[in-house]
């Protein structure tokens, strides 16, 4: 069995913006599906909002990542089938939320990450900026307190890249979201108000935003 | 082992070790289809065999025989036969059936054959176990004495001298074992399950001193039998059939055929339902190996050879399948065969139920490799497509990022329009006639209107998911879902329009075949409410087994017309005698009655005019009613002569009309009583319908009938005497019987088409865990995603329905329109059974989603970090 995290201790407090940085298979993605409850630990604890998830069910860890996370990935993940609005909606749709709120919740999400032009369009019809910026939205749209981005500019260029880090940290600072961000690009991590540095599953060091930051 | 044979053992390994789940849902699917092929095509050999080893070994050396039909010949007959040049031998046979009486019940029916013991006894084949006494040739001719087949003895625990209970037509005889009969080679035979009696014993038995069923011939080994066989049709009278004993069995084949057919196509059906099952399966493989065909390419893989890669991989399933289905398929039947002669005995001839012995004949391997050989080309056939397209894969594009099938487009209109073609060439095909009596261009029909729908499918799974808005409708959650799954589903028109075409044929036949046997139920049933008329029926004990019990069985004496006349409360009695005749090649029903009796009492279900006023007509013309099944064969109709050959010489008779009967599908005669005994000599009866006056008891009459007939019966089984509502019921379970098989049939067609279904959601699943995934992620729970495949099932089956209840209706009109009545010949009034259909359709649609239930389920658990992961 490989150990993927050991000795992992830390606390964020709300409205932090956070980013893990690390070679491949340091661990980072597995701490962030560890907080998201899409994977559980062996041993350890995970606290959310003071009430431990250790005996958590199936269930409970949903009805977390509908009402207080929301995830972005690097693979975007939307639903090809759905058009750019229905993909923000869904969250919305799996709570029960369907009415006029809704549609206006969603109107304001397509405003705010630029893709009000774009809101009938599929997945297969975006750029990859333009998928992880309706990615983004969907996964602020049900309002979650803490968001979760897994590599978010890790399938998009450069350019695009920047865009999508300011685009999460002007979100997430305006709705007072806590972020936990994985990454292994420095420039990325440039948006967070601190830095953890892992290797082989431990936290290494913290780095504060306004230090220069050094590759691991 | 050749290279290319070596990496394709390695490639097929690995994809079976990759998709266990789907390998084994394509072999049962498979195996489903062989089964049900092999286990009628083995039940249909079966039976037929069991009737042509019981004939062949009764016949021995017999090179022709000479038959007077149903109602025997002249013994005499054997003293002119044996003065013609080229007959070495002329033996008397009788054959006639009786039924063992076990504890005062009606036991197991065999065989009695009456034999020249003293002449015969070493040249038939068997050989007689007797005690040594005295005077064993003279207990050999007792009449009493029976000779046992060994395993009958065994059967019965009885052994020699034992007494044995028979029951002869309405008569009872106690017998006494005087031998067992052995066969004289080691291998089994007919003679071990049959009796043997003298020929002397045999006539005073059956009560026909004088007579004999049939003379077996030897002919001069050095003259040709037909020249013999056609001086012996020119000497004796005409109304004699002089044929090889063979002929007999081909005889019967002719006279199953047609019924042997429809069975047969319909065993075909869960074979072609299998073929979607196979096509389905290899284009999911080719879908998911295109990046490994690119390689395979890049690397010097010829075209031809990734082709037959594919072919091999479906005909390896195809193998697997058929070995399974086989085995399955023999072990079915062995129950089918006892059904199936049964329904052969009911409708046809008396055929024995099979021996089973597919070991000992060597038949099971030759029907293992037929098994095998069904399932390799079917699934082969199956692979056709899937194995060609893969073949042309463009290698630059299957190597490159992103998604080959996505770039590629289904042309479902050109398939549309194809599908709209073949349903006008439906329409053409439904008009010609039979060819030699087979409904051909009606079984292309059903295939073109199957191909046709098939090919409006993928139009169907594109169609019908038209866009709609989700976003801000109210409790939209559902229907979100639905959309999700809809356009999900309509992303692969290609396969699901393959799996829904399963579920189309599958409830298609389901219907139309349902549709039919109802219309046929109805027709028969208002047939029997409008023509079956007495109160009550006296008939043999036996009756009610058909044909089983033999002709001696199926016969009353005449003099019991006097004893039920004078019954109280009888106000009247009808004489009706059945016998089998040959009109024109055909085996038909001869039928003679008092025509101005039921005329006065009851009805023929006419085509032209009044029942009593051509019944009466009939009488006073001496004219025949014919049914309209043997009108349509013979081209005859009202007005029209026919000639028949009776015992005494051939006559013309006047058709006066022609009725609409169901009773068999051989035809039938119907003429005056007084006529037919005139031509015929025979005053034998079958049945007994017997009128009872308004106002009286039928229960008292039925009593005193009873009562006065165990009298007459002398200590036999008393007649049966069945009320008019008994008998009515008695048909009807007997066309139940009939198309049991049928629906045993349909149900292995509609189970395969739900394998289809569950391997096509196994199959959208695995490939949508990613989105699962992210739903779940984000907030999705495991219930809403088992929702999720759940409505694939429900959309992919509402098509799958809508277009099966579409085939279903035109099916049933193929089948009732044209191929029944191109089969057999009846005119059967079109119902449509709404609760039935209801009934139907709500099973396929439970059926869906209880197929859906199980990758919903396996969707709903899978691990959400690991559908993450996948690229």
């Amino acid at each position: 069995m490989v150990t993927a995290l050991r000795d992992v201790n830390l606390e964020m407090k709300p409205g932090e913006f956070c980013a893990f940085v690390g070679p491949s298979g340091c661990g980072k993605s597995t701490l962030l599906n560890l907080v998201a409850g899409l994977d559980l630990p062996t041993s350890g604890e995970i606290v959310l909002d003071g009430r431990s998830t250790r005996n958590l069910t199936g269930y409970e860890w949903t009805k977390i990542r509908r009402e207080t996370i929301g995830i972005v990935f690097q693979a975007f993940h939307l639903v090809h089938g759905l058009t750019a609005e229905e993909n923000i909606a869904l969250p919305l749709m799996l709570r029960g939320e369907n009415g006029r709120e809704t549609a206006q919740r969603v109107e304001d999400m397509l405003e705010r990450v630029g893709m009000s032009h774009r809101r009938k369009h599929r997945p297969a019809e975006l750029s990859g900026g333009e998928q992880q910026r309706i990615a983004i939205a969907r996964a602020l749209a049900h309002g979650p307190r803490l968001l979760l981005a897994d590599e978010p500019t890790g399938n998009i260029d450069s350019h695009q890249g920047a865009g999508i880090m300011s685009l999460i940290r002007e979100l997430a600072i305006s709705g007072g979201q806590t972020v936990l961000l994985v990454t292994h690009s420095l420039a990325a991590a440039q948006a967070a108000d601190y830095v953890w540095t892992m290797r082989d599953g431990r936290l290494v060091s913290r780095t504060e935003r306004t230090t220069e930051l050094v590759t691991p | 082992m050749p290279a290319f044979l070596r990496v394709l053992l390695l490639l097929l390994t690995s994809h079976v070790r990759q998709w266990p789940l789907r390998t084994v849902l394509t072999i049962v699917g498979v195996a489903l289809g062989v089964s049900a092929s092999v286990a009628v095509r083995t039940a249909n050999v079966d039976v037929l065999r069991s009737f042509e080893q019981a004939v062949m070994t009764v016949a021995g050396p017999t090179t022709l025989e000479v038959s007077g039909g149903e109602t025997g010949l002249d013994e005499q007959v054997i003293t002119r036969i044996r003065r013609i040049a080229g007959v070495t031998s002329a033996s008397p046979v009788i054959l006639q059936t009786v039924v063992r009486m076990e504890g005062g019940q009606a036991d197991q029916a065999v065989q009695v054959v009456g034999l020249d013991l003293l002449a015969e006894v070493d040249t038939r084949g068997f050989r007689l176990n007797q005690p040594a006494k005295d005077n064993q040739l003279l207990d050999m001719i007792q009449p009493q004495a029976v000779f046992l087949g060994a395993q009958l003895a065994t059967d019965w625990n009885l052994s020699v001298d034992d007494e044995l209970d028979l029951l002869i037509g309405t008569g009872r005889l106690t017998c006494r074992v005087a031998g067992i009969l052995h066969n004289e080679s080691d291998r089994t035979s007919s003679w071990e399950r049959m009796a043997v009696m003298d020929i002397a014993a045999a006539q005073i038995t059956f009560q026909m001193v004088g007579k004999v069923d049939r003379i077996d011939l030897v002919t001069d080994e050095n003259m040709a039998v037909e020249d013999v066989a056609q001086t012996l049709r020119t000497v004796l009278p005409p109304h004699m059939t002089v044929e090889r004993p063979a002929n007999r069995t081909r005889q019967v084949e002719q006279m199953v055929r047609a019924f042997r057919l429809n069975l047969t196509i319909l065993s075909w059906v869960g074979l072609l339902v299998g073929m979607f099952l196979i096509y389905n399966t290899m284009a999911f493989a080719v879908a998911q190996r295109r990046r490994e065909i690119g390689i395979y390419r890049a690397i010097g893989m010829t075209q031809s050879r990734v082709a037959v890669l594919f072919l091999m991989e479906a005909g390896l399933f195809g193998c697997v399948g058929g070995i399974v289905g086989s085995a399955a398929g023999m072990a079915l039947a062995q129950e089918l065969v006892t059904l199936l002669s049964r329904t052969i005995s009911d409708l046809y001839v008396p055929v024995g139920a099979g021996e089973g012995g597919l070991f000992r004949t060597g038949r099971f391997w030759s029907m293992m490799l037929e098994g095998i050989a069904i399932g390799c080309v079917v699934s082969m056939i199956g692979a056709v497509g899937p194995s060609v397209d893969a073949s042309r894969t463009a290698t630059v594009r299957a190597l490159a990022p992103g998604d080959y099938e996505a770039s590629r487009q289904l042309r479902t209109g050109m398939l549309a329009v194809m599908g709209v073609s073949l349903l006008v060439i439906t329409g053409i095909l439904s008009l010609p006639g039979p060819i030699g009596g087979v409904a051909v261009s009606g079984y292309a029909a059903t295939l073109s209107l199957l191909a046709g729908l098939a090919c409006l499918a993928p139009l169907c799974v594109t169609g019908w998911s038209r866009r709609r808005r989700y976003v801000g409708r109210e409790g939209g959650v559902q229907g979100v879902m639905r959309g999700i799954a809809v356009e999900h589903a309509s992303r692969s028109p290609g396969r699901n329009g393959v799996t829904v075409s399963a579920l189309m044929v599958g409830l298609a036949i389901m219907i139309g075949v349902l549709v039919m046997v109802r219309s046929f139920r109805h027709t028969v049933e208002l047939w029997v409410t409008d023509t079956v008329l007495a109160d009550v029926v006296v008939a043999p004990s036996m009756w009610l087994r058909g044909t089983e019990i033999g002709d001696a069985g199926r016969s009353l004496p005449p003099t019991w017309l006097k004893v039920l006349s004078s019954i109280p409360d009888v106000a009247a009695v009808d004489s009706y005698r059945d016998v089998r005749i040959e009109v024109n090649g055909q085996r038909v029903a001869v039928v003679s009655r008092d025509l101005r009796l039921h005329a006065q009492w009851s009805r023929y279900l006419v085509r032209k005019g009044d029942s009593s006023e051509q019944l009466r007509r009939a009488a006073e013309t001496r004219g025949l009613l014919v049914s309209e099944v043997l009108a349509d064969r013979l081209g005859v109709e009202e007005g029209s002569t026919l000639e028949v050959m009776t015992p005494s010489g051939p006559v013309q008779f006047p058709i006066v009309a022609v009725f609409y009967d169901y009773s068999t599908d051989g035809g039938k005669l119907l003429m005056d009583r007084a006529l037919y005994q005139s031509l015929w000599h025979d005053d034998l009866v079958t049945v007994f319908p017997v009128y009872v006056s308004p106002g009286s008891s039928l229960d008292r009459v039925r009593e005193r009938i009873t009562d006065q007939l165990r009298v007459a019966t002398g200590g036999g089984l008393p007649p049966l005497v069945i009320s008019n509502t008994e008998l009515r019921k008695e048909i009807l379970d007997i066309f139940d019987r009939t198309f049991l098989l049928t629906y045993v049939l349909e149900a292995i067609a509609v189970v395969i088409a739900m394998l289809g279904i569950v391997n096509t959601l196994v199959t959208s699943v695995l490939e949508r865990r990613r989105e699962f995934s992210t739903l779940r992620a984000i907030g999705g729970s495991a219930e809403q995603i088992r929702q999720l495949v759940l409505w694939e099932a429900a959309y992919l089956g509402m098509i799958g329905i809508t277009l099966g209840l579409i085939g279903g209706g035109v099916l049933s009109l193929l089948l009732i329109k044209v191929i029944n009545k191109q089969s057999f010949g009846w005119t059967i009034q079109m119902i449509v059974p709404i609760g039935a259909v209801i009934q139907a359709v709500v099973l396929a649609a439970i059926a869906t989603l209880v197929a859906g239930y199980f990758p919903a389920r396996w969707a709903a658990r899978q691990p959400i970090i690991d559908g993450l992961r996948e690229e």
